[in-house]
C-alpha cells in the first residue's frame, strides 16, 4: 500500500501589500447602493438614497459608466495640449530648464509651488504645466541681484535656494534642481547683474532658535515656563506659545555674560544657564543643550562692559 | 503591529505620513494607467503624455522626500502599512489564526 500523499493545500502569497489591496479594489470595483428610511412610530421622516461606485477607469468603462465624461475630458485635453510648453518669443532661445519651484508669499499663505524653471536668453520663467500657470516671470535684464541662500527643511536637510530681486523691487525665492548652475547661467547672461556671493551659512552661534525654558520671576516665586528662545544679532528673545509678546527681550549690548550652574532644570540634566544682564539682573534659563546656549550667549556678551550691576546706565559700546 | 511616527518632530512625522499616502495613491494611479494603456483605448499622443506625467510625478515625489530628508521614514511607514494590510488579510482568509492568537 502506498502512503497517502499529503493533500494539496491552497496557499496564499504571504506578502500582501497595501498597493495590492488598492489594486484589487480598483480592478474589481466596488458599488455601494443604499436606501434608508428613518421612521418614528412607523411614519417615515428622513430618507437616504445613496449610490456610490469606485473602480479603475478601465473597469468603469467596461460597465459603461462615466463613458461620456471620459471622452469629453480627453477631447478637451487634445485641444489644449498645444499650450503646455513655454511659448518662446520670436528670436528667443531656451538656455536651460530644470525642475524647480517658486515660493508663493501672499498674505498669510506661504507655500512652495512646483514647476519647471525655464531660463531663456531673455527671461527667467517658472512655469507649471498642469494646470498651466506662470508662477514667476522676470526679464533677465530686469534682474538686479541673484543670490544663493541656504535654508533648513522640515527634515533638517540644508537646501540651497536662489533669491532673485528685480529692478522694480520684487523679490522671489526659487528652488531649482541645480541652483548653482542656474546662478551661473544667469550671471553669464546678464553680466551687469550684481551676483552676490552665496549668503554665509548662518553659524549656529550666530542664530540659535529652539526650545528654551525661562524661569519667570513672579510674586509667588520663580516659575519655569517653556517656550521658544531665539538668539541672533538682535539679542535674546524668549516667547511662550501662550503669550502674545515675548516675555524676555535682552538686546545684545545688555548681555554681560553667561555661565552654567548646577540647579533644578526642567530639561532634567541638573544644569541651568545663568545670564547676567544690565537692566534685568540675573536671568535663569534652561535648555536641552545648556552648554551650547551658554557659549552662544557668552559669545554675544559685550566684551568691554564692566560687570557693574549697580550702575545699569553704563553706556554699552556699539559692537 | 503599531505604526511608529517619529513623535520628536511632529512636522517630520506628518509629512512622512502624507507622503506615504501620496505614494499609495501614486502606485494605484500607475497600475491603473498600465491597465488603460493595455486597454488599447488611448491614442499614441495620450500614451506619451500619460507616461511623461507619471514619470514627472515620480521624480517630484522623490525630490520632495530627498528635500526633506524623509526617504527612509517614508519607506519604513510604507512597509509598516503593508504589514498591517498583510496581517488583516491573513486573518480574514485564515480564521484559524484567530484561535492561534487567542491561545497565545
Amino acid at each position: 500500500m502506498t502512503e497517502p500523499r499529503p493533500a494539496m493545500k491552497p496557499t496564499r502569497d504571504p506578502r500582501v501589500t497595501l498597493d495590492d489591496l488598492v489594486e484589487v479594489l480598483l480592478n474589481k470595483g466596488a458599488v455601494l447602493h443604499l436606501d434608508l428610511i428613518v421612521a418614528v412610530a412607523d411614519i417615515p421622516l428622513i430618507g437616504v438614497s445613496l449610490r456610490a461606485a469606485i473602480a479603475g477607469m478601465e473597469t468603469m468603462l467596461e460597465y459603461g459608466m462615466l463613458r461620456q465624461w471620459d471622452e469629453s475630458t480627453r477631447a478637451w485635453a487634445e485641444r489644449s495640449a498645444g499650450r503646455r510648453e513655454l511659448d518662446l518669443r520670436a528670436g528667443e532661445s531656451l538656455v536651460t530648464r530644470m525642475p524647480g519651484g517658486h515660493l508663493l508669499e501672499e498674505g498669510v499663505y506661504t507655500g512652495w509651488r512646483p514647476g519647471g524653471v525655464h531660463l531663456t536668453d531673455q527671461r527667467l520663467v517658472v512655469l507649471r504645466r498642469d494646470p498651466r500657470e506662470v508662477l514667476f516671470e522676470a526679464g533677465v535684464r530686469d534682474l538686479r541681484t541673484v543670490q544663493l541662500e541656504t535654508e533648513t527643511s522640515v527634515g533638517g536637510e540644508r537646501r540651497t535656494r536662489l533669491r532673485v530681486a528685480t529692478l522694480d523691487g520684487r523679490t522671489a525665492l526659487l528652488s531649482a534642481a541645480d541652483p548653482h548652475g542656474l546662478h551661473e547661467a544667469l550671471t553669464h547672461l546678464n553680466p551687469g547683474l550684481t551676483a552676490l556671493p552665496a549668503a554665509p551659512e548662518a553659524a549656529p552661534a550666530d542664530e540659535v532658535e529652539e526650545h528654551l525654558w525661562y524661569q519667570e520671576p513672579r510674586r509667588s516665586g520663580p516659575l519655569w515656563r517653556g517656550g521658544k528662545g531665539r538668539l541672533g544679532p538682535t539679542g535674546l528673545m524668549w516667547k511662550s506659545p501662550l503669550d502674545a509678546r515675548p516675555a524676555l527681550v535682552v538686546p545684545p549690548g545688555e548681555i554681560l555674560g553667561a555661565h552654567i550652574e548646577p540647579g533644578r532644570s526642567p530639561a532634567g540634566d541638573g544644569l541651568v544657564i545663568v545670564l547676567e544682564t544690565v537692566s534685568q539682573g540675573r536671568v535663569t534659563l534652561a535648555a536641552e543643550q545648556p552648554r551650547r546656549w551658554a557659549d552662544a550667549l557668552a559669545a554675544t556678551a559685550a566684551p568691554d562692559v564692566p560687570l557693574a550691576p549697580d550702575r545699569p546706565d553704563t553706556p554699552a559700546p556699539v559692537a | 503591529m503599531a505604526l511608529t511616527v517619529d513623535e520628536k518632530s511632529l512636522k517630520h512625522g506628518v509629512l512622512a505620513l502624507v507622503l506615504t499616502l501620496v505614494e499609495v495613491i501614486q502606485e494605484a494611479l500607475e497600475r491603473q494607467a498600465l491597465r488603460r494603456m493595455e486597454g488599447g483605448d488611448l491614442t499614441e499622443e495620450e500614451l506619451e503624455r500619460l507616461g511623461d506625467a507619471l514619470l514627472e510625478l515620480d521624480e517630484a515625489l522623490e525630490e520632495i522626500k530627498e528635500d526633506h530628508g524623509i526617504t527612509t521614514s517614508v519607506a519604513d511607514l510604507h512597509r509598516g502599512l503593508d504589514e498591517v494590510v498583510d496581517d488583516v488579510v491573513d486573518k480574514l482568509v485564515n480564521p484559524a489564526r484567530w484561535a492561534e492568537e487567542a491561545g497565545r
